[in-house]
């Protein structure tokens, strides 16, 4: 691929909202997750009751307040989804420089569009329509409502809201969308289809994805359900030199592999295999040596059989000394938008002192040193698995 | 030079055929696949005729295991790929390979799998839900299953552009295979009709009684329809080493989007119009190339409305015939413009402009050149396949007879 610029970003997360929540945790060793992990296990969560569900692992972004960000007007109509991505939008395209004080800095609004992943779509909206048609009348269903149940619907609110006009384009592929996205934002980029693109994922805390996660076992294995959207904001290199913006890290690689399980009646299926072609095919597209990368982002979550496929690919490619970071297992699984979380992890490890729990052990261990090139890995539900390799800038290859 | 990208394939599942020559055939007589919904109780609701798919037997297409990890959606989507292979003159698993990709759109991928979740939750308790339907729930899946039925290994990708979703997959399918990531994309488009969308629709004032009747004076909107219409993409020189027959040629595409409304087109059609000229561009060709227009015509006010405009701006006083395939199937929401790029193609093919029927007052409105209720020939060299959709999408993609448009440059 060619070069990406990442030129911002913006984020809601379990570690809280913006550039200086996620760096500031991130530099704490993520010690903003536990603390509010063990508060939604006493205090009620905002998404829904979780005191049904003794020894629910859930996190959700800390007394989220979208008004504190976009004002009162118009919040009421939208579900968390929706306020989660707009939310993240806005500050992406501030901290970028691209918007100022909420106007766009040169009329950049025809060609800056976003590439968003999400997993599960809106849960919320879907039950809460599903429980009118259910339990009263379907006919009662309320009609301002329906549009949440769409699955690119919070991708086209964040186009209003922030007046996005250039591509606006879903992507769905479990927990590895946010990673397919940024290769998605490549394609359209190098295609001059629009000058900067929101990339990354989101996904909302809600009480169908929490019992899915719960009637599957999840949280018995350890596994913590996050939430959150994330989104950088990617240009071309040149692009970005030509409005003199700063360039926090490039993606330059990106992979992808599907192997299916031989046993034709299985259908979840955590491949190492697929990981493992999936991390070289994202160092051969970035022309990068196994040797190079410094430190791997991965998406070890607490699910004991993926965790060990993905960690044994990693193993097997870049040698058993590689520093594995999981900041999954502060942040929770936030599905979606996990790959877009693992890309600001990595963007926090290249600046040096972010300290992730470490993914073979229980002691947070940071890299040895700060990290020039990092690999960012997700293994999905089904065979399928992303990786991304991401550097510092103006780092030579 | 970017290769050229051909389709060398096609399957549909549809309610007016399956396969590609009984949809053809069905496009060529115009034949309705509009009935009384069948699926579900719709009879409360103010509205119960869809364009649901009624001979689709997923036993004559699915082994007994597929058939249990996968829900309806996915089996169409699968048994439309596996279709779409044999067109293509591909044995499954000859793909078998991280150079193949399946890029699918969807709306909603397995909403009745979701239904069944959300109603054992809702009316029977977290006791009722049933573990084993979660795992098959996911727009995510409709790619994976359609990958394994046809031994794929590259990407996997689902694209949930709403109802513009078909020409996403299909155009971002071209882009795979002109970057040089994949040799052959399995792409298209699948779509169930499920009850909340079915009573969301009807909640919206959106749906007619029990005809689309896009661009005619009394429309009344749209009626929902379900499908999937899947294409086999191959590069150029994978085409040509392997003998395959082409059936067209996929052009460039545009895409914009409105930031206006979320579920209706803006009123000036800005967005729209300024992605069908890009697709036109993006094709190294003018308007004057173009020789026919697959709608997105859902048969709403506005919806028709806006499209007319488009039409207008882009062709100027030159009446290109335009179409809507939704006048027989139904809008198939995600798989709409993946049915009517098959649509494109059987223009391209065989000379024919399908028609809207039911079509009976003109409305100045919507003053475009309407292929009126029976089939028309005509030059067909170059057509255009417009989408509109939710979050104010707009998504346009040319094809061609192969050979008809002029070598891809480098954009």
């Amino acid at each position: 691929m060619k070069p990406c610029a990442v030129t911002g970003f913006g984020v809601a997360c379990p570690f809280g909202v913006g550039r200086a929540a996620f760096l500031d945790a991130a530099r704490a060793g993520g010690s903003a997750t536990p603390r509010s992990a063990q508060a939604s296990q006493r205090a009620t969560l905002q998404s829904f009751d979780a005191s049904a569900y003794p020894g629910a692992r859930v996190v959700e972004v800390p007394g989220f307040d979208p008004a504190k960000y976009l004002g009162d007007k118009g919040l009421r109509s939208l579900d968390r989804l929706t306020k989660l991505l707009v939310v993240a939008a806005r500050l992406a395209l501030h901290d970028s420089g691209l918007k100022r004080d909420g106007a766009w800095a040169d009329g950049a609004a025809e060609t800056s569009g976003i590439v968003v992943s999400n997993a599960y779509g809106s849960l919320e909206a879907i039950t809460e329509l599903d429980r009118v048609s259910l339990l009263e009348d379907a006919r009662y269903i309320n009609p301002s409502r329906f549009p949440l149940t769409v699955a690119n619907s919070a991708a086209g609110y964040a186009s209003i809201w922030e007046e996005l006009r250039a591509v606006n384009v879903s992507v769905s592929d479990g927990n590895c969308g946010s990673l397919d996205a940024a290769a998605c934002a490549e394609v359209l980029l190098d295609q001059g289809r629009a000058r900067a693109l929101l990339v990354g994922g989101a996904e909302a805390m809600s009480e169908a994805l929490f019992l899915a996660f719960h009637k599957l076992g999840a949280s018995e294995g350890g596994a913590l359900l996050g939430e959150g959207a994330a989104l950088l904001v990617l240009e071309t290199p040149d692009s970005a030199r030509a409005r003199g913006a700063s360039v926090a890290g490039e993606i330059v690689g990106y992979g992808t592999s599907f192997v299916p399980p031989e046993r034709e009646a299985a259908l979840v299926h955590p491949s190492p295999e697929a990981m493992a072609r999936a991390i070289e095919s994202a160092l051969s597209d970035a022309d990068v040596p196994a040797g190079a990368i410094g430190a791997v982002v991965s998406g070890v979550s607490g699910l004991r059989a993926f965790d060990e496929a993905e960690l044994s690919a990693i193993g097997r490619v870049l040698g058993p000394e590689i520093p594995v970071v999981a900041p999954k297992l502060a942040l929770g699984e936030t599905l979606g938008a996990g790959g877009a979380m693992g890309m600001l992890s990595a963007l926090a490890l290249m600046q040096g002192a972010a300290q992730f729990p470490h993914a073979r052990g229980p002691a947070a261990a940071p890299p040895r040193d700060t990290p020039r090139s990092v690999l960012v890995t997700s293994l999905g539900y089904y065979g399928n698995a992303s990786a991304v390799v991401m550097r510092s800038p103006n780092t030579g290859r | 030079m970017l290769p050229r990208v051909f389709v060398t394939g096609v399957g549909v599942v549809s309610s007016i055929g399956l396969g590609r020559e009984a949809f053809y055939r069905s496009l060529e007589s115009g034949r309705s696949g509009i009935s009384p919904v069948a699926s579900f109780d719709a009879s409360q609701l103010g509205r119960d005729f869809a364009g649901e798919v009624k001979e689709f037997d997923a036993r004559d297409h699915l082994t007994n295991a597929e058939r249990r990890r996968m829900g309806r959606c996915s089996s169409m989507a699968v048994a439309a790929a596996r279709m779409a292979l044999r067109d293509a003159g591909l044995q499954e698993r000859q793909l078998a390979g991280r150079r193949t990709a399946v890029v699918l759109g969807t709306t909603m991928g397995e909403a009745t799998i979701l239904g069944e979740l959300e109603h054992d939750w809702i009316v029977g308790g977290v006791g009722a839900v049933r573990r084993s339907l979660i795992p098959k729930y996911g727009s995510t899946l409709l790619p994976i299953h359609v990958a394994r039925a046809v031994g794929a290994e590259g990407m996997v990708l689902t694209l949930p552009a709403a109802c513009a979703a078909g020409n996403y997959a299909i155009g971002f399918a071209s882009d795979l295979i002109r970057g040089g990531r994949a040799d052959v994309v399995v792409t298209g488009a699948a779509e169930l009709i499920q009850e909340l969308q079915f009573s969301g629709f009807v909640r919206l004032a959106a749906m007619a009684p029990q005809k689309c009747q896009p661009f005619d004076l009394n429309r009344q909107g749209l009626i929902l329809g379900e499908g999937a219409g899947l294409l086999v993409l191959e590069s150029e020189a994978h085409a040509v080493r392997r003998g395959a027959q082409v059936r067209a040629e996929v052009g460039g595409y545009g895409l914009s989007c409105d930031a206006y409304h979320i579920t209706r087109p803006h009123p000036d059609a800005a967005g729209s119009i300024a992605a069908m000229r890009a697709a036109i561009e993006r094709s190294a060709i003018s308007p004057a190339d173009v020789d026919f227009i697959n709608a997105h015509g859902t048969g709403t006010k506005h919806n028709d409305a806006a499209e007319t405009k488009v039409v207008h701006e882009l062709f100027g006083d030159r009446r290109v015939p335009i179409s809507s395939m939704k006048s027989m199937l139904g809008h198939c929401m995600g798989a709409a413009s993946a049915l009517e790029a098959i649509g494109c193609v059987f223009t391209l093919e065989t000379g024919t402009y399908p028609p809207t029927i039911g079509y009976e007052t003109p409305d100045p409105e919507c003053d475009v050149h309407v292929v009126a209720n029976a089939a028309q020939r005509g030059k067909a060299d170059v057509v255009v396949n417009n989408s509109l959709a939710f979050g104010g999408y707009n998504a346009v993609a040319v094809f061609a007879r192969p050979g008809v448009l002029p070598p891809a440059g480098a954009p």
